[in-house]
């Protein structure tokens, strides 16, 4: 393999990994605050990139279809935190897990019946046409969402560490009933989760359009965003980054170097054999308990 | 007086033999028709289309009056465009719902788990859109496939048109590992090497749904092929065509059948450019022949919530074979029985709705309803036709003499 092919292949990788990054980042947020794992975020982004295609017929200009997608994704979560997981949030962890995946199902059913399984798209914010740089070829859109999932990954830290909000999601995450006893409203911090974690989820949807088109199955990308996650250790936010960029990146590669019929296998395969060394992931750290 | 007693109760017996021996999914005045196709799932854009086009002839030719004074009745079932779930599906509506004939409007992933099925039942099935050979290959007297054409059809006319038209000699494939575009790239393979002696340079599968195929590109881009043949659905090609832009592929895309749709530049939109490939439908909706326009504009009103994309290729292929299957009917007149209804349809010539349909065919000795297919090329964000007629004689009927 040469040095340009092996650039080009990286470039590949991060590119699709940027999307699974992005999910997994998505899944990770809720899980971390409220011990929520999210089955239906992989409808999340579907509903993203159908409300940016709806947002773009109108001919509004690309920031703005932007705002308004992140700002319903946003909406999106608060409604479906308010309405179908606050009623049954003291139900076992298992049940919630099937809410979210029913919840998902719901979003897509109605997807379909309102736009059909036809596949569409809509363009990147610079176009389509490959940057030439140094022989090598670029996506515009690709160093887009590349960009993007870097800006929230950073943003999403800088709100876990440095604002109230933040710390006190940190805080319910590690005990919801001394959070509680501390003075932190817990429904208002789950309600907040659910809010960032769906607008990420939305904007992955209308960043992720101009590549993979848009269709009611692009909700399937949650178990790369899963896989992700897992890798990154489900309650790091930069561990999920790495992760979907891992699992983009091993995709890609595998598939040129042993052989397409096994890109699909061979993240999974990788996984196993990192649990069996690293059972809580790349930056996952087992819970430690004082007694 | 024994003697006619006896031939009194055999004369009532014969009078009432037609009433018990009455044709499953037959009334005096309903004929049930059952149908399945794929109306969730990453198909769906097939099932659900081909749903509504032979619901959209049901209620026309209803309302004309029906099939020798009877109404058709409609009973769906969704197959997922898997097998087994297609299986299930016939097995409900021949054993529970107790239709007359089954309709597949799904594609050849899902129809090939009911084939063997509907062969051993023996109720009349009739293939709309599904093109795996099994259906029409080894011939069954029952079984018929109507608006697509089988497998090796594509294959022939694909073959000549990539060495012909293209002039290619080195031709790449690149083919989904389900049961319709793996069958279309073998059948294209098969006929390259049989008709022209020559091989692919690059032949590799990927996963329908899968979202990077830089993998499959790098393998291509290294063979230098003259053309890309791509057998997949829509929604790949699109990824796909954009990437080898991407990695700087200039070779022109060639697609199979079931991509010749709007959806396919909805999909791709600029990567699209170019693209060739055969449709099985004279129009594509969208054009502005007055027909297609008059046929898209009922359509639109008995669906006027539909969504973009719609109506497609498949609405059309099961609108036109709705419409053969009903002519079978009739022709088999009030006397509607399985074996009238084949030897009807074995008699239809070049049958068709309207120009809207390629007209079908069938015989005693196949039921291979078309064999005829136009090639089209992208132009300016819309499929046009390309003036190019296939030379060689089919060899597929020469099996069934």
């Amino acid at each position: 393999m040469t040095t340009t092919l092996a650039l080009q292949l990286a470039i590949a990788g991060l590119s699709v990994g940027s999307i699974y990054a992005l999910v997994a980042l998505a899944i990770v947020i809720p899980f971390k605050a409220s011990g929520v794992l999210n089955f239906g975020q992989g409808e999340i982004v579907t509903f993203g990139a159908y409300a940016a295609l709806v947002l773009t017929q109108l001919a509004l200009p690309y920031p703005i279809v932007l705002a308004c997608v992140v700002a319903l994704g946003a909406v999106g979560g608060i409604a479906i935190e308010r309405v179908l997981i606050r009623p049954i949030v003291k139900a076992p962890e298992f049940t919630l897990v099937i809410a979210t995946f029913a919840i998902g199902l719901l979003i897509k059913g109605a997807i379909s019946v309102r736009f059909g399984d036809s596949p569409n798209t809509i363009d990147g914010p610079f176009g389509g046409e490959p940057i030439v740089a140094a022989g090598l070829r670029f996506n515009p859109t690709s160093l887009w969402i590349f960009g993007c999932t870097l800006l929230v990954t950073f943003a999403v830290i800088a709100f876990f560490r440095h604002t109230r909000l933040g710390k006190a999601m940190r805080a319910v995450s590690v005990s919801p009933e001394a959070a509680k006893l501390m003075g932190i409203r817990v429904d208002r911090v789950y309600r907040w989760s659910w809010a960032i974690s769906t607008a990420i989820g939305a904007l992955a949807g209308l960043l992720v359009a101009p590549l993979i088109g848009i269709n009611p199955e692009i909700g399937q990308l949650i178990l790369r965003g899963l896989l992700g996650a897992v890798i990154g250790g489900f309650t790091s936010i930069p561990g999920a980054v790495v992760g979907g960029l891992a699992v983009g990146l091993i995709e890609t590669f595998s598939g040129v170097l042993i052989g397409s019929a096994f890109k699909n296998l061979v993240p999974f395969v990788l996984l196993m054999l990192l649990l069996v060394f690293r059972p809580y992931g790349l930056f996952g750290a087992a819970d430690v308990q004082r007694v | 007086m024994r003697t006619v007693l006896l031939a009194a109760g055999a004369a009532l017996c014969a009078l009432a033999l037609p009433l018990h021996a009455q044709q499953q999914g037959v009334t005096a005045d309903t004929i049930t028709v059952g149908a399945h196709g794929p109306i969730t799932g990453p198909a769906a854009y097939i099932g659900l289309a081909g749903r509504d086009g032979m619901l959209l002839a049901i209620k026309e030719i209803n309302t004309a009056g029906g099939i020798n004074g009877r109404k058709i009745a409609a009973v769906f079932e969704d197959d997922g465009h898997s097998p087994t779930r297609a299986l299930a599906a016939v097995k409900k509506l021949v054993e529970q719902d107790k239709v007359f004939v089954v309709m597949s409007v799904g594609g050849s992933n899902a129809t090939v788990g009911a084939v063997d099925y509907m062969k051993e039942k023996g109720v009349p099935y009739y293939v709309s859109i599904a093109s795996a050979p099994q259906v029409t290959w080894p011939h069954a007297k029952n079984l018929f496939r109507g608006g697509t054409t089988e497998t090796a059809r594509y294959g022939e006319l694909y073959a000549e048109f990539l060495a012909t038209y293209y002039k290619a000699k080195r031709i790449a494939i690149m083919s989904g590992r389900e049961e319709y575009p793996r069958n279309e790239g073998d059948a294209t393979v098969d006929k390259l090497k049989t008709w022209f002696q020559t091989a692919p340079v690059a032949r590799v599968e990927f996963n329908i749904g899968d979202k990077d195929f830089t993998p499959q590109l790098v393998e291509v881009q290294k063979a230098n092929p003259d053309v890309v043949a791509f057998f997949g659905n829509p929604a790949e090609a699109a990824i796909a065509m954009r990437q080898a832009k991407e990695l700087g592929l200039k070779q022109p895309f060639f697609v199979g059948s079931n991509m010749v749709d709007p959806a396919l530049v909805a999909a791709a939109k600029g990567s699209s450019e170019g693209v060739m490939g055969f449709s099985l439908i004279p129009y594509l909706p969208g054009s502005k022949a007055p027909d297609m326009t008059k046929w898209e504009a009922a359509w639109k009103k008995e669906y006027p919530n539909a969504p973009a994309g719609r109506p497609n290729n498949f609405d059309l292929l099961a609108y036109g074979d709705m419409y053969v299957l009903a002519e079978g009917m009739k022709r088999a007149g009030a006397n509607l029985t399985t074996d009238s209804l084949v030897k009807a349809l074995e008699g239809i010539q070049d049958y068709r709705v309207g120009s809207v349909a390629t007209p079908r065919t069938f015989s005693t000795k196949h039921h291979i309803g078309n064999l005829t297919l136009v090639p089209m090329v992208v132009k300016d964000g819309q499929w046009e036709p390309v003036q190019w007629t296939s030379a060689r004689e089919s060899d597929i009927l020469k099996r069934y003499n």
